[in-house]
């Protein structure tokens, strides 16, 4: 059993269109829980499952996995230590050191990967263990001297056996320790000739064993040599491409990026890298791609929120991730009330995800309730700014006014500058019906004819109550009571 | 099993000053008397000794010895890869780095590395009895001793099944070499094995135990109901550790008793155990626990 993991990172597999990356995954792990019953099968299979889990954003889920693999990795070193077997003891402290990293208890960890290098420190597989739990624990420093050490001793068993597998672990090592140096020179050699090693002849073997068998599963602890390569294949070259991308280096990035998608057409971390650098109709496509690996990447979503903030997206087809990307772009034009519904629908189906109930969350808006709304009886407002608009239509649209607040509202009359979408003039006479009052969205329960001829797109002064929330064209919109227009001056 | 924060106590010769080290937090709190301050130190502090007024530290993950004198003074050397232990003989450091094998002695007063050898990677313990050094591996189940004089090896001893720590028990004398106690949680035993003699020493020491009518010594091991993994002596206390349960046996001969448990570490002191229970420190009165 390899570890791979340094930091989580996105790992999809390659399926249909529709279907995210890591539910097959998923689904081969719990059919391995289901199968095997062995310490490494049942353990590996639950860090996978958890580390799935984490980058679909599922933390609650992913800690479940995280507590059931430290469960089965302690009960692993009683039962080996009681028999007086402290190769296996070693093992399964420095794994149990692991998931307890991947629970974030960092002195718990630290102590039991202290006490498996007592019995094990000529062990590069227990340092590279080491090194990836400080990793996780963003211990960068302890995290470079214990994969220092595993590569060491790494060498000196290629040197004296260089046998494919001993090739393969000490490339893992090499991508421990670079990962565990950030964005330095040294991080960028070892992780170039991690990558241009991995293409040799010598792993030629493996390749073919990996093509025969039709494997693309990419795994943070992976079993058997075709599972390490094409993991460690993926992690090196997306770890490389991210620290070239961090340095501006953006073509040569984009390189990486690219190469990564010849072995995994789907990798939804190269494929929201890509969105990330390209433009026009590729970002576009890009995106798309992206949000169906793994819709639920928060920084995917970021990404994605700041590029519909600037283009009207163009949003199509009904997989999960078309779903999640028309709610950013219903919540980014204000549809919010359309937003929520999408939300609901998805939250229902994904019941865990943190990243759903971060938008629904979103969604609702955080608006401040107007000081109009709270103030004393006899002071009446004449008018009302944007911003106190904007947080009324949010309040009520989530129907989240106090009883008070609602009587308050029903006594105010407000006048603002309108400008109104259509307009219907008749003689000496104008049919009007919704635009904007102080540039937030709002309709007349009815068209309404006013006396006078007004103009469409011309600034007027509209007195008004306030009814409620309604839509105009989807996006949530101001309900008003008209009290009467005149030509602003 | 304990999950408990490991912190290792160290004790100075004359028992007037201790260091508990923190090594995930890299600090390193210092008391004397009744003051106590706390130092920070580089990348993962794992052992230390007191020479003269001074605390010597070993950053492991910087791979640095670090001085830290009475008035708040720093210093440091680099060391080779992997440092894991330091022990003080003859007025003289020793600190074996686990990598590459390698033992470097260090001079406390110029701060400085005077020699070097390398004898075998990946010991899991090393100790000096004042005049030679012994390295325990535990993979080939042996005892490396070498006299300090030359850092070369000269005996090569099998120990137990898999030994993981070691005391010396007993210095030499006339009468006897020194006695070293290794912890072997396989064999869930103290093996007693002796230390290194040099070849007068010998002579001497088997015509004065003939003439006495003495005959040979013969070291007894000492069986434990788990899996002891640490091993330490002082005076005339050798105490025994369980540190997956956190069970602190008394060795009295080949006798024990369980003297406290789910405790995280342990260091002897002048008449006294020091125990480490979350983070703080308590004080058994050796002449108490004998009763």
């Amino acid at each position: 059993m390899r570890l791979l993991l340094a930091l989580l990172i996105a790992m999809p597999l390659a399926a249909q269109p529709s279907r995210i990356a890591s539910d097959f995954e998923i689904a081969q792990m719990k059919d391995q829980l289901a199968r095997s019953r062995d310490f490494v099968s049942q353990l590996s299979a639950r860090l996978n499952l958890g580390d799935a889990y984490a980058t679909r954003n599922e933390p609650s889920t992913a800690r479940q996995e995280y507590a059931e693999a430290s469960r089965i990795a302690s009960a692993e070193r009683i039962a080996a230590r009681r028999i007086g077997d402290l190769t296996r003891y070693s093992t399964a402290t420095s794994y149990a050191a692991l998931a307890q990293a991947k629970l974030g208890r960092a002195e718990s960890a630290f102590t039991l990967l202290e006490e498996a290098t007592r019995y094990s420190a000529d062990s590069a597989k227990s340092w590279n263990l080491y090194s990836s739990a400080m990793t996780l624990l963003r211990q960068p420093a302890k995290a470079s001297s214990a994969a220092r050490n595993a590569v060491a001793i790494a060498t000196r068993e290629v040197e004296a056996t260089p046998s494919v597998a001993n090739r393969l672990d000490l490339t893992i090592y090499q991508y421990s320790l670079a990962s565990s140096l950030g964005d330095t020179a040294e991080a960028e050699r070892l992780l170039r000739a991690a990558t241009t090693s991995l293409r040799l002849r010598a792993f030629d073997d493996v390749r073919r064993e990996a093509g025969r068998a039709e494997s693309f599963e990419i795994y943070s602890t992976a079993r058997g040599d075709s599972a390490a390569y094409l993991s460690i294949l993926n992690r090196a070259g997306l770890r490389l491409a991210s620290l070239l991308e961090t340095r501006g280096e953006i073509a040569r990035a984009r390189d990486e990026y690219e190469r990564v998608l010849e072995t995994r057409t789907d990798d939804a971390t190269a494929l929201a890298a890509l969105a990330r650098l390209s433009d026009g109709d590729e970002r576009e496509r890009r995106f798309a791609e992206a949000f169906d690996a793994n819709p639920f990447s928060m920084a995917l979503v970021r990404d994605y929120q700041k590029y519909v903030a600037q283009t009207p997206p163009a949003v199509d087809g009904d997989s999960t991730g078309a779903r999640v990307r028309g709610a950013i772009a219903q919540m980014e034009h204000g549809e919010s009330r359309a937003a929520r519904t999408t939300l609901d629908a998805l939250i229902a189906e994904f019941p865990n995800n943190e990243t759903l109930r971060t938008l629904r969350r979103e969604a609702e808006g955080s608006a401040g309730v107007p000081e109009f709304l709270s103030g004393a009886a006899d002071v009446i407002p004449t008018s009302a700014s944007q911003r106190d608009l904007g947080d009324l239509l949010q309040l009520l649209a989530g129907d989240k006014l106090t009883s008070q607040q609602r009587t308050r509202l029903d006594e105010l009359q407000f006048s603002g500058t309108a400008v109104f979408t259509t307009s219907v003039a008749g003689e000496n006479q104008t049919t009007l019906e919704s635009g904007t009052i102080e540039g937030v969205r709002f309709r007349f329960s009815e068209p309404t004819m006013f006396r006078g001829v007004f103009a469409a797109s011309t600034p007027l002064r509209l007195a008004y109550r306030v009814l409620g929330a309604t839509e105009v064209n989807g996006a949530d919109a101001l309900l008003l009571e008209p009290l009467g227009v005149e030509v602003s001056r | 099993m304990s999950f408990l924060l490991a912190a290792l106590l160290v004790v100075s010769v004359t028992g007037d000053r201790t260091a508990l080290i923190n090594s995930y937090a890299n600090e390193v709190r210092i008391t004397s008397g009744n003051t106590s301050r706390v130092v920070k130190t580089a990348e993962t502090p794992v052992d230390a000794r007191f020479a003269g007024s001074d605390l010597f530290v070993i950053a492991r993950d910087a791979r640095r010895l670090e001085r830290f004198d009475r008035n708040g003074g720093r210093a440091g050397i680099d060391l080779a890869a992997d440092p894991a232990f330091i022990r003080e003989a003859g007025g003289f450091l020793y600190v074996y780095s686990r990598l590459d094998g390698i033992i470097q002695e260090i001079d406390p007063e110029r701060f400085t590395i005077r020699r070097r050898a390398a004898l075998g990677p990946f010991a899991s313990d090393f100790e000096t009895d004042g005049k030679n050094g012994y390295l325990l591996f535990p993979r080939a189940a042996k005892l490396i001793s070498f006299p300090l004089r030359t850092l070369k090896e000269e005996r090569s001893t099998p120990a137990g099944a898999v030994p993981v720590d070691m005391t010396i028990v007993r210095r030499g004398s006339a009468l006897s070499a020194a006695t070293i106690a290794i912890a072997d949680p396989a064999a869930r035993r103290i093996w007693k094995v002796e230390g290194l003699q040099s070849v007068s020493g010998a002579f001497a020491r088997g015509f004065v135990r003939g003439l006495l009518g003495l005959g040979l010594f013969a070291p007894r091991n000492t069986d434990f109901p788990t899996g002891i993994d640490r091993v330490e002596s002082r005076g005339d206390v050798t105490v025994a550790f369980d540190s997956s349960s956190g069970t602190l046996y008394r060795l009295r001969g080949t006798k024990i008793s369980i003297i406290a448990t789910g405790i995280d570490g342990f260091a002897l002191s002048e008449g006294a155990i020091l125990i480490t229970e979350r983070g703080a420190v308590r004080r058994l009165q050796t002449q108490k626990t004998e009763r």
